[in-house]
């Protein structure tokens, strides 16, 4: 359904993403994973053709949705794609209902103009996917402003708006980091149910390493602009090969033994401007070698996962 | 042990006054809450957003005016202290908030926003002791080359080293950490953990830890305190401990392994919690909850041990 290749954005001279590649099949989940400015949501603008809007441009590589080229689509047929067959999740549901207009209208407007659907038509159908999220009195919530909703609720709404005109992939950059650990529960279990039961192909972005391994098949762990590892999930937390890997999945509490001591990650990511030369994560590795300073680690493939490590496969 | 703090039966009221179209609406952010924190344990505050936690946490450094009940720390009544002596009491009792972004002034240096305690206590002059800020700040893990820097300049993990070094400026005996971790990413939480787990060990500090997310309080913790909707519902004196409310059950069940293979169907809980306002009779999560009975939306369970730990439920686990 959609496959990612060789992928590079430019933002002028730098380039804060370079050689993020996966593929996605429907009624598959794939998480990307990684800290805060690792190129999570410029991957997810990337696909979505959103990169004009902040300045950036796709200087090499292809994405491919459904056997269509999306990195050289003009922007009048992308319009018609994204919020259609393209759907997005944004991060703070708070940000992303229009605040002066009811429910209703909101949800309506983009089967009105996707699926060429009239008002009635357009309102009957918004009240049925309300329905099938759970929303209690789906005709009741259309009349209600956004504030009058709470956060999880709201997510729920912007949820319905990407699933109004029935998309084929959908990309949640964070949906459930606003949320509180029950409501996240239950959009994730609900992103689970839509991905089963529509054959959704879904991309989840996430920084949380618990939530990949409760929904996604893949992953993609990217660090400082690139993909360092990709597998799929169990063999990913099985034998994590990158060092960055091992150390998100450290960061978890798991549960209650004693000896059971959480770290971290010292240090920081790394700013655009200064992504260091050879292996983006040397500096806060603990691993790091004089080979790790200069040279730029290739993939080493182990069954269906890879891992850009220099030391992948000797791990401990 | 000593208790540092004792709470009891603290109550705060919110009122919302009414209007022409409006009638008056009372909400209770914190009801009857009692608990023990003896010195250098940690307890952890649980909930949902809108459960009271952080209101409790205002109301035990005085931030706000409780409605009812006492406070005392390390032996002293809190509300009979006038503002002048309570300020001066904040010295050995400190904060640290939510959200980095917001907890430190713009416009200050990190040096000036460490040693706005300091001044604000009327112990040092603006300039002076570039020394302590520097071990400040090195204590928190942080560069003291930082301390003319602006808080624009640095990470969010980074404020969030800086308001704990603020915190403990003064040297204060307890902490109050209000989600000190919520706006952070994983990665950074964690070294945030560490790091307030090192500073207890070395200095002998006792938290309040306020939290929605179990799994770390679990982590972190020695106590739990589970709360809805102002109330305490189940207080667990053991991690270790079952959940005997059915919410801290669903909490607890909400909470994902970071395991693929324990992967499990949650049965997550259906609803959301209800406006705090004008609530009905009986047990407040009576409407979410799958066990519950007539008896559960007549009356109001009472916290007390029903074979066990204390639990405010008419059918516990």
């Amino acid at each position: 359904m959609l496959e990612v290749r060789d992928l590079q954005v430019a933002f002028g001279a730098v380039a804060p993403l370079s050689g993020v590649s996966f593929s996605l099949a429907k009624g598959e989940t794939l998480g990307i994973v990684g800290e805060s400015g690792s190129g999570k949501s410029l991957t997810a603008m990337s696909v979505m053709g959103l990169l004009p809007l902040s300045g950036g441009r796709i200087t090499a590589g292809s994405i491919m949705f459904d056997g269509q080229e999306l990195t050289t689509l003009a922007e009048p047929a992308y319009r018609k794609l994204r919020g259609g067959r393209l759907g997005m999740i944004t991060q703070n549901p708070m940000t992303s209902l229009d605040p002066l207009q009811k429910i209703g209208p909101q949800v309506d407007d983009v089967s009105r103009l996707h699926l060429g659907k009239t008002a009635a038509e357009a309102r009957a159908r918004t009240v049925e996917i309300l329905g099938t999220l759970r929303i209690p009195e789906p005709a009741l919530i259309c009349d209600r402003y956004p504030h009058q909703m709470s956060g999880g609720m709201k997510q729920r709404i912007v949820i319905a708006m990407a699933l109004a005109a029935d998309p084929d992939l959908l990309v949640a950059d964070e949906p459930t980091t606003a949320l509180d650990v029950t409501v996240q529960a239950q959009i994730i279990r609900l992103l689970d149910d839509l991905v089963k039961e529509r054959d959704l192909a879904l991309v989840l972005i996430t920084h949380d390493m618990s939530v990949v391994a409760q929904t996604c098949d893949k992953v993609v762990v990217m660090y400082a602009g690139r993909a360092v590892e990709r597998g799929p999930v169990q063999a990913i937390f099985d034998a994590p090969q990158h060092p960055y890997t091992q150390a998100l999945i450290g960061c978890i509490p798991k549960g209650l033994s004693e000896d059971e001591h959480l770290i971290g990650i010292p240090g920081t990511v790394p700013t655009v401007l200064n992504y260091p030369k050879g292996c983006p994560f040397h500096p806060r590795c603990d691993r790091a070698q004089e080979i790790c300073t200069t040279e730029r680690p290739a993939f080493v493939h182990n069954g269906d996962s890879a891992a850009a490590c220099h030391f992948a496969g000797s791990a401990p | 042990m000593t208790n540092l703090l004792e709470v009891r039966n603290l109550s705060k009221q919110f009122t919302s006054s009414g209007g022409p179209f409006r009638r008056a609406r009372a909400m209770h952010a914190v009801n009857d809450v009692s608990f023990d924190l003896p010195k250098g344990r940690v307890i952890g505050v649980v909930g949902e957003s809108g459960c009271g936690k952080s209101t409790l946490a205002r109301l035990i450094l005085r931030l706000i005016e409780p409605t009812a009940g006492t406070l005392h720390f390390d032996g002293e009544d809190l509300r009979a202290k006038s503002p002048a002596q309570m300020r001066g009491l904040r010295a050995r009792m400190q904060m640290v908030f939510q959200d980095p972004y917001s907890a430190i002034d713009p416009r200050y240096t990190l040096q000036r926003a460490v040693m706005e305690p300091f001044v604000v206590q009327g112990r040092k002059t603006i300039g002076s002791e570039a020394d302590e800020v520097a071990a400040l700040l090195e204590m928190v893990g942080l560069n003291p080359g930082l301390a003319s820097s602006f808080p624009h300049q640095i990470s969010g993990g980074q404020k969030q080293r800086v308001g704990i070094a603020r915190a403990l400026a003064l040297r204060p005996s307890l902490l109050v950490l209000d989600e000190p971790t919520a706006s952070l990413d994983v990665s950074v939480q964690a070294q945030i953990i560490s790091l307030l787990e090192q500073l207890r060990d070395d200095l002998g500090l006792t938290y309040l830890f306020i939290s929605h997310d179990l799994s770390l309080v679990r982590y972190f913790c020695d106590e739990i305190l589970v709360m809805y909707l102002g109330r305490v519902v189940e207080a667990l004196p053991d991690t270790e401990l079952a959940a005997r409310h059915p919410y801290t059950k669903t909490l607890m069940d909400s909470t994902f392994a970071p395991d693929p293979k324990q992967r499990r169907v949650i049965a997550p809980l259906e609803g959301e919690v209800p406006s705090p306002f004008d609530l009905p009779p009986g047990c407040a999560f009576a409407d979410r909850c799958p066990q519950a009975t007539d008896i559960c939306r007549s009356e109001t369970p009472e916290l007390a041990e029903r074979g066990g730990h204390p639990v405010a439920c008419h059918h516990p686990i």
